[in-house]
């Protein structure tokens, strides 16, 4: 994750233009996988696809802009992006919530990476777990549990997105979990 | 209210790292979206050089319009 702060700062100070793009490639390398994840974890159908696009396009533009110094920021930065282009669709389409994510097509992922990473008796029980934990889950839990186990969006993040002190955020991430390891338990 | 516990936390770390890996691996970016990235990093660029090329000129403030020598008259 170094890599990608190392080749935003280069972008920032980078003049020419081959070498932006250059470096445009290799940082959306890295930052397009977790993006296209989070819009099309909120999104679904084809209007998924025009946000998606939306959202490259706004963090390409705006990537000289960025004023933060670490990979935590930049990932702040980039999914405040791609939260406003959310906003932007919703507003069209009048939902706000994550798109559930089937338990099989969780399962088929977590065999994917099982090829790369092999998993031991207890990172699969562990695995196993988790996933109950994020399939049944309340709407409204889903949400916030997925933005931050899965995203990683922290709680001021969250807090920020939806207009609530930190500590509502942080409470509430507890009492969701707490509810769904006593439905899963 | 009971913290998230360390194995809780833990649990649901593994999950996002090995689900994101995955992810990533079963979509990478595609050429349209290469493009995409690209277009806009040359307009972006574009935008700057234009900046540069026709610096905005202020118009004179009114205390500098008072300043401002008169126009020598014409005498063509």
């Amino acid at each position: 994750m170094d890599d990608l702060i190392k080749l935003v700062r280069t972008y920032r100070l980078t003049a020419g233009l081959a070498e932006r793009i250059r470096l445009a490639e290799q940082i959306f390398g890295l930052i397009g996988p977790d993006l296209h994840l989070f819009v099309f974890s909120h999104v679904s159908g084809p209007a998924a696809y025009d946000v998606f696009q939306e959202v490259l396009k706004a963090v390409a533009v705006s990537l000289k802009q960025f004023k933060g110094d670490t990979v935590k920021e930049f990932w702040a930065w980039c999914y405040r992006i791609a939260r406003n282009k959310l906003n932007d669709q919703y507003r069209r389409q009048a939902n706000d919530r994550l798109v559930p994510v089937a338990p099989e097509d969780l399962w088929q992922m977590m065999e994917a990476s099982a090829q790369d990473a092999p998993m031991t008796p207890a990172v699969r029980h562990d695995l196993e777990y988790a996933m109950k934990l994020l399939t049944n889950s309340k709407p409204e839990c889903y949400d916030l549990l997925w933005n931050h186990f899965v995203f990683g969006l922290d709680y001021a993040d969250i807090a920020t997105d939806r207009n609530m002190s930190y500590d509502s955020v942080r409470m509430k991430i507890g009492r969701c979990l707490e509810e769904v390891k006593s439905l899963v338990s | 209210m009971a913290e998230i516990s360390p194995e809780d936390r833990l649990a649901l770390h593994e999950f996002s790292v090995r689900y994101r890996e995955a992810y990533a691996k079963s979509n990478p970016l595609s050429e349209l979206h290469l493009e995409t990235i690209q277009d806009a990093v040359r307009g972006e660029y574009e935008r700057e050089q234009d900046a540069k090329r026709s610096p905005s000129v202020e118009p004179p403030s009114p205390a500098k319009e008072k300043e401002r020598e008169p126009e020598e008259p014409d005498h063509s």
